[in-house]
């Protein structure tokens, strides 16, 4: 029993030995081989890099949106470019409406109108232009996502008197009052859309959104927003649920909003419930097939990668059929050149992987730091380069050491 | 005592081409241990079927094969494998040295198929290359030896896992006659040691210089006996023929 430990453990490192030995003796020959499988493991650890960093920060941003946040609006997120005509004929999600949610609904922890438009805000001399004007109420932070850093946000008077009070996003505090200590900023007087207005609150910074800058905008009570912008335009209804009754809500508001606006039995809605869900959905399908085509793509590389493993590996055996008689000879088993020469091919082949993915995370940093793309280096890509090569060597490694064990000894020392 | 080798009526048939080449038919003889024994021939007697066989890389088509009294036939691979690594010691016409080890690594391989620790694997070597004359060579690779430096490599090769027989095919084919006469002195000394040799050759000279000679035809046995009588005959039928 002995005996046989300490002899696997001197095959094991005479294989290590002669498969070193003959990586080595031929340096250009063993990079040449393991250069496809470089270049597989480099591109799939490359894409799976970024499409996981961007999944995370896709999934960060969508999480501005509130998990357990609904949307009710004339337009759905997705949708399908022959929808549009269907939609565009929808009428208008009005306050009314709004109203009616917010007295009937059992569910909603939180309900907000908002309605959009862009302006001009300015400060003393400095002006800042294309600034998102949102009209809300005070039910907005809970149930659309956000936080207020300094000061206040908007109370039920604010809204019920239509005062010219604002909570300024970010960036907006950026332009208007820089290097200005955020306690200062608040009781400040700013002009919005040519009307004054006093500042009460400071929103926390919160990034971009699908490209769109989130701190690069200003709330009002809707009243007020209606006063200076008009009230003709479709508003949207955000609606927050408890944890886990997303659907419930989802069921509640539809039946609401069917009774508000008069939806005949029988006929589809004529209004949208958004959720973030859905946008995930879709971007998890794009992502999704970027993975495909990456270990796609990856795949057929592996195996160009393990074919020259192959050849290799039989250019080496055929070379090698006098020392494989030799150490059959000697007493090595069939086993024991067998797994030489697997040993041989999955060497190359890992190191390859190595090399490969190293190279992969750094072409994912360069690409992150280079362009707005992020990266993100998870261990499961390095086992995945790591476990993917040795399978590869092993697998394409097989043929060639079988066939290597199993010349015949006499041959094979003849063999000239 | 039992004799080390018991040859019964070997046979060993090849297809070639659908036809039946008979290249051992019935050979029988016993070697005893610590015996130095030729086996001549002239190419195409069966010289190197009988030495395939008895060094058990090959196995007889019939006939009984022993080595010291352990029936070689029925043995897997692996077996087979085992007891070439434990009772033979291999010496090649072409030398057979891996060309990028060392001496001492080449001579340590047979160790290693046999689970020896590192250390003693380098002791053993050491002292087999000694043994043969070569202790001042151990770090040299096989590129950096004269001809007979590395048929003597070969040798403590072939010595240094103890086996019972050494097994040397033209031993002196590939060295000019100085060198040769070398390597068959260093037969004679370990054969005074006690080795057993069976040394495999087509030169009567080498033969006449072993005790004994068993002289191949046809695959038959048609001449065993002392060596130079078995060799004077192999000349006479050179002429003859």
């Amino acid at each position: 029993m002995r005996r046989g430990i300490t002899r696997a453990l001197a095959e094991l490192s005479e294989g290590v030995r002669i498969a070193l030995s003959t990586l080595l003796g031929n340096r250009l020959r063993s990079f040449l081989t393991t250069l496809g499988i470089v270049i597989g493991v480099m591109t799939v650890i490359a894409i799976v890099a970024i499409v996981q960093g961007l999944n995370q920060s896709f999934e960060a941003q969508v999480a501005n949106l509130g998990t357990n946040s609904l949307y009710v609006q004339k337009w759905k997120w997705v949708m399908l470019e022959s929808e549009w005509y269907l939609l565009r004929n929808r009428k208008p999600i009005t306050l009314a409406e709004f109203r009616a949610v917010e007295r009937e609904s059992r569910l909603a922890t939180a309900v907000s109108p908002m309605v959009f438009a862009r302006a001009t805000v300015a400060r003393g001399g400095v002006e800042m232009s294309g600034v998102t004007v949102a009209g809300v109420g005070t039910g907005y932070l809970e149930s659309a996502g956000g936080a207020v850093s300094a000061g206040r946000f908007l109370v039920e008077s604010d809204v019920e008197l239509d005062r010219p009070v604002a909570v300024l996003g970010a960036e907006v505090v950026d332009v208007l009052f820089p290097g200005i200590a955020p306690e200062v900023v608040l009781g400040q007087r700013i002009v919005v859309a040519g009307r004054p207005f006093a500042v009460v609150g400071l929103l926390a910074r919160k990034g971009r959104f699908l490209g769109m800058n989130m701190d690069k905008r200003l709330l009002m009570p809707f009243g007020t927003f209606g006063r200076i912008f008009g009230m003709k335009r479709s508003i949207s209804i955000a609606a927050a649920a408890p944890p886990g009754k997303v659907t419930d809500l989802e069921d509640e508001l539809t039946g609401i909003l069917r009774r508000a606006r008069a939806v005949p039995p029988g006929k589809a809605d004529d209004f949208s419930i958004n959720r973030q869900e859905q946008l995930l959905k879709i971007y998890e399908g794009i992502t999704g097939a970027l993975y495909g085509v990456a270990i796609g793509v990856g795949l057929i590389t592996l195996v160009v990668g393990g074919i020259g493993i192959m050849n290799i590996m039989m250019v080496s055996v055929h070379e090698r059929t006098r020392e494989i008689g030799l150490r059959r000879a000697l007493g090595a088993r069939k086993r024991t050149i067998l797994a030489q020469f697997m040993l041989e091919a999955s060497m190359v082949a890992v190191l390859g992987g190595a090399v490969g993915t190293a190279l992969g995370l750094a072409v994912a940093q360069f690409i992150a730091l280079a362009t707005p793309l992020a990266a993100a280096v998870t261990p499961s890509a390095v086992a995945l380069g790591l476990g993917f090569s040795a399978a590869v060597g092993i697998l394409f490694g097989s043929w060639p050491a079988w066939r290597a064990a199993n010349l015949d000894p006499v041959e094979a020392l003849r063999y000239e | 005592m039992t004799p080390l080798l018991v040859a019964e009526h070997l046979a060993r048939v090849y297809r070639v081409g659908g036809e039946e080449v008979r290249a051992l038919d019935g050979v029988s003889f016993e070697i005893r241990r610590g015996e130095w024994v030729a086996v001549v021939g002239q190419s195409g007697s069966g010289k190197s079927t009988l030495m395939n066989i008895l060094g058990c890389l090959d196995t007889p088509s019939s006939g009984r094969y022993a080595i010291d009294g352990a029936d070689v036939a029925g043995l897997s691979d692996n077996e087979l494998a085992d007891l070439r690594n434990k009772e033979i010691g291999f010496v090649f016409q072409t030398f057979q040295l891996l060309p990028r080890a060392t001496a001492l690594a080449n001579v340590e391989l047979p160790l290693v198929y046999r689970g020896v620790s590192r250390r003693e694997r380098r002791e053993l070597a050491e002292a087999a290359l000694v043994s043969v004359g070569l202790g001042q060579r151990t770090r040299h690779r096989p590129n950096e030896l004269s001809g007979g430096q590395r048929q003597r490599v070969a040798i403590a090769r072939a010595l240094v896992g103890e086996p019972s027989l050494l097994l040397a095919d033209e031993p002196t084919g590939n060295l000019d006659s100085a060198t040769g006469d070398e390597i068959v002195r260093l037969f004679g000394e370990l054969h005074a040691r006690g080795h057993t040799i069976l040394l495999v050759t087509h030169e009567p000279r080498l033969a006449a210089r072993c005790p004994r000679a068993i002289r191949l035809s046809d695959g038959r046995v048609v001449a065993d006996g002392p060596g130079r009588e078995v060799a004077a005959l192999g000349v006479t039928d050179a002429v003859s023929a």
